[in-house]
């Protein structure tokens, strides 16, 4: 029997089509190198071309100026390495992306980045705002707040503003003006990038993408690293690859995995709820759909269309770090789940993350009322008791199925 | 065998505090009363705003103050445990969590009808004894927790009580021209800011429907700022050996600079605590009657030990004589508050609470004031809920050591939830830094 290569990373029996994923792999294999280095990628990046690197927070700087600018934008992203400087510059009781950012800055891991941005209200980054402009005095620690109420008449406005302050301070930095010809590029490039993913997330939806939750983590994390120019070639080169040669997925429970915002869940997390016999068929996670959910207006004033897609990714995957309340993310779960035909969700949530745990009670009232079955793990950046989460999952996806017997 | 133990010395208290506690009471009462009286209440956190209610007859509700209020009279573990049932987790502000179940606790009262019995809340009951609002504003600088904390209480309301935001910058201050309400940042935050808050005023017209009675605001801003200075005066005061008033006065003193009614009252107290002081002085009486030890308090007040920790310090003879949430916030910069148009300067008192700098201008200032009151060493409340006030705190203590060569102590708590105090390690911390500026004073004798 011919079985093609299973990209969930299951045993796979090996026949004569096995050449036809070779390319697959690859790319897989390289999406997955540049997510899980993300700073030996920005070190290559800057060696070979010379031209500067931008870090930035999450969630809300937009990639497309500093790309039209001619560097890298790069987001900075949670390290896997023990906490150990950074125990002397934030508590314990601070979530594990802030603690591991400091950690960083203080390790001297940031040290080939050019200027760093933060742009988002969150006490957390605020504290590690600080910490890190004082670890890094000769790197430009740029602040720009944006408006976190969403639905005043004046955030579009101020949203503006805070954009076009912002485009002011990098073109300062740079020594260079960004041309809206050339911002305009950039959200072209950025928008066919985020246009290529959804599809990925589209075909994983249908059935018709057999990517494991970890492999979709590297495409959508590497895209927050990479070149988007080579990121892009990659994707394309991924979708022609699987439309070429279509796999049934496996079998499992149709599970959404809802929240982790800052950082990216650990892939021992996802590939042990996927071990459990589930699939995962959606997500909002940051490093998932909602980074890639909403396009830029590629036409007309630049920034005003930058200060638009913020407010629109917010009504499109509300997130608990900005207020609106004429949207309410719990709303948006139930449909999620409905249109993926997901079974249950599987809520993520990083410990101390305080936009998430103060949202997490309206949706568990939700899904309560609904009666969808969601189970709540919450997760530490040290290592976890990862036999006990699974012992957990295992329960719930049995209840579910139960349930669903019965 | 008898042994006698020494009495440990008792904190010195000042007196004209004690009237405090019944404007805070007075105050209470009005607030319960509010909704029999046909009153418009709002409720908010955050930021000052209850002169620009009071002068519109609306009554406030500050969270932080309900919270604080009951964690300082120990009733604060039914309303914790409501958010808790609800789901809110411990590591939440417990500001936040305490006023959240009092939100949860008033609408289960009010929708609980198939019960057959009374849903009026128990007279002791205070989680639920606080009146629903009618108008939620949000003007919360710094921490994210409080625009998320106003979103929750509207959704727990069902999303029917109008909301308005006021978003209130962080002053980063990066620029050459940036120092303490000073540079483009502090001019321009300050007109934004400001503008907001006249969209405020059009959103309190909407709700009382009348025009805004501006001549009273102007009023009342006057006596803040009286108030104010003479807060600062008698604060300033405390720089005298032995210092007659200590961080903990002040910290019972909040309440009349920051929530309290307006009006001729909270002057005539400033006054009063103002005039013990000076006597104080003249007298050479200290809040700690041996005091051998002078501290700066950096953090948050744990509200369940106001009364406990201003005894632990004074037993060790150390007089805690300045702290940053007593000593920069609260109207501190009567200066800017011009009564004739007091907007602009509402809402740059607004953009100086505590937390609100960067921590290059923020540390500056406590340098500042740790010079000022000639302090030996740092107690550092590391408030476990509180982000806001734990965040720069590891960047203050090491500013301390090397800019002033002074001992630093931290110890951990929590502003309501009493679970996070360990005593015992603020026993051995504190008296470890004790030893150590001992120590430092026989080397350099």
């Amino acid at each position: 029997m011919d079985v093609l290569p299973d990209l969930t990373g299951a045993p796979v029996e090996r026949g004569p089509d096995r050449e036809m994923n070779v390319e697959t792999d690859r790319i897989l294999a390289r999406l997955a190198a540049c997510a899980t280095d993300p700073l030996g990628y920005a070190r290559a990046w800057k060696q070979t071309t010379g031209r500067p690197v931008i870090g930035s927070f999450p969630m809300n700087f937009p990639g497309e100026l500093a790309h039209a600018a001619g560097a890298l934008p790069l987001i900075l992203q949670e390290s896997s390495d023990p906490i150990t400087y950074g125990h002397g510059l934030l508590f314990p009781f601070y979530c594990g992306y802030t603690r591991s950012m400091v950690d960083q800055a203080a390790k001297g891991d940031l040290s080939g980045l050019d200027a760093i941005m933060f742009g988002d209200h969150c006490v957390q980054l605020l504290g590690a705002a600080d910490a890190i402009r004082m670890q890094l005095p000769n790197t430009r620690v740029i602040f720009f707040q944006l408006i976190s109420s969403m639905c005043d008449p004046w955030t579009l406005g101020r949203s503006i503003e805070s954009f076009g302050e912002l485009k002011a301070e990098l073109e300062e930095f740079m020594e260079r003006p960004i041309e809206d010809e050339a911002l305009h590029a950039s959200v072209r490039l950025f928008n066919r990038n985020r246009q290529l993913l959804r599809k990925l997330y589209d075909m994983r939806e249908s059935g018709a993408l057999a990517l494991s939750a970890t492999q979709m983590q590297h495409a959508v994390k590497s895209s927050m690293i990479m070149d988007k120019a080579e990121h892009t070639e990659l994707i394309e080169a991924l979708l022609a690859d699987v439309e070429l040669h279509p796999r049934p997925r496996p079998e499992g429970l149709r599970l959404h995995l809802s929240g982790h915002f800052c950082q990216a869940p650990k892939p021992e997390i996802l590939d042990m709820i996927e071990g459990c016999g589930a699939i995962i068929v959606g997500d909002d996670l940051y490093h998932g759909f909602r980074y890639i959910s909403t396009d830029v207006n590629p036409e007309g004033d630049p920034v005003a269309a930058l200060a638009q897609w913020y407010m629109a990714r917010n009504t499109g995957v509300p997130c608990p770090t900005r207020v609106q309340n004429n949207v309410d993310w719990d709303e948006y779960l139930l449909k999620a789940i409905s249109r993926e035909k997901a079974q249950g969700m599987i809520v993520l949530m990083a410990k101390f993350c305080e936009p998430h745990m103060y949202y997490y009670p309206e949706v568990k009232e939700a899904f309560e009322r609904r009666g969808v079955p969601h189970l709540l793990i919450e997760t530490e950046h040290e290592s976890m008791a990862l036999e006990g989460l699974k012992t957990r999952v295992e329960t719930f996806i049995e209840i579910v199925k139960r349930r669903e017997a019965a | 065998m008898n042994v006698a133990v020494a009495k440990p010395n008792r904190a010195n208290k000042l007196k004209s505090t004690r009237i405090a506690g019944g404007l805070v009471n007075d105050y209470w009462n009005m607030v319960w009363r509010a909704k029999a009286e046909g009153k418009l209440i709002c409720w908010y956190e955050g930021s000052a705003i209850n002169p620009f209610l009071q002068a519109a007859d609306i009554c406030w509700v500050h969270g932080e103050a309900y919270s604080a209020m009951l964690a300082a009279r120990h009733q604060e573990g039914p309303a914790q445990q409501a958010a808790e049932d609800r789901g809110y987790m411990k590591e939440l502000c417990s500001y936040a969590r305490t006023h959240l179940g009092c939100a949860i606790s008033n609408q289960r009262n009010r929708n609980d009808t198939d019960t057959g019995v009374s849903n009026a809340p128990d007279d002791s009951d205070l989680a639920s004894k606080l009146p629903p609002p009618d108008m939620i504003i949000s003007a919360y600088a710094y921490c994210s927790t409080g625009q998320q904390w106003d979103e929750m209480t509207s959704r727990v309301f069902g999303k029917k009580i109008p909301i308005f935001n006021v978003s209130i910058p962080w002053i980063w201050g990066s620029k050459k021209d940036a120092r303490y309400l000073h540079g483009r940042e502090w001019e321009e935050s300050s007109k934004y800011v400001a503008r907001q808050l006249m969209d405020m005023v059009k959103f309190i017209e909407e709700r009382t429907g009348k025009p805004y009675p501006w001549d009273r605001l102007r009023e009342m801003m006057g006596q803040v700022k009286r108030a104010s200075e003479l807060r600062l005066e008698a604060m300033d005061m405390c720089t005298a050996r032995p210092a007659p008033a200590s961080f903990f006065d002040w910290v019972v003193s909040i309440a009349p600079i920051n929530n309290l009614p307006v009006g001729p009252e909270i002057v005539s107290y400033f006054q009063t605590v103002r005039d013990e002081v000076a006597a104080r002085v003249g007298a050479g009486e200290g809040a700690v009657p041996k005091e051998k030890y002078r501290l700066f308090f950096d953090g948050i007040m744990n509200w369940n030990k106001v009364g406990w920790l201003a005894e632990k310090f004074a037993a060790y003879d150390a007089a805690v004589v300045v702290g940053r949430y007593t000593h920069m916030a609260f109207w501190q910069e009567p200066d800017l508050i011009k009564a004739s148009d007091p907007v602009l300067g509402m809402a740059q008192n607004y953009l100086i609470c505590p937390n609100n700098h960067s921590a290059p201008i923020l540390i500056d200032l406590i340098m500042d004031l740790c010079r000022k009151y000639e302090v030996d060493g740092m107690v550092i409340h590391a408030s476990r809920t509180c982000r806001a006030f734990t965040n720069p705190q590891f960047l203050i203590a090491d500013a301390a050591t090397k800019r002033l060569g002074i001992q630093t102590s931290m110890f951990e708590g929590d502003v309501t939830d009493e679970s996070f105090y360990k005593d015992e390690l603020l026993n051995s911390r504190v008296e470890a830094m004790l030893e150590s500026i001992d120590a430092r004073r026989m080397v350099a004798a």
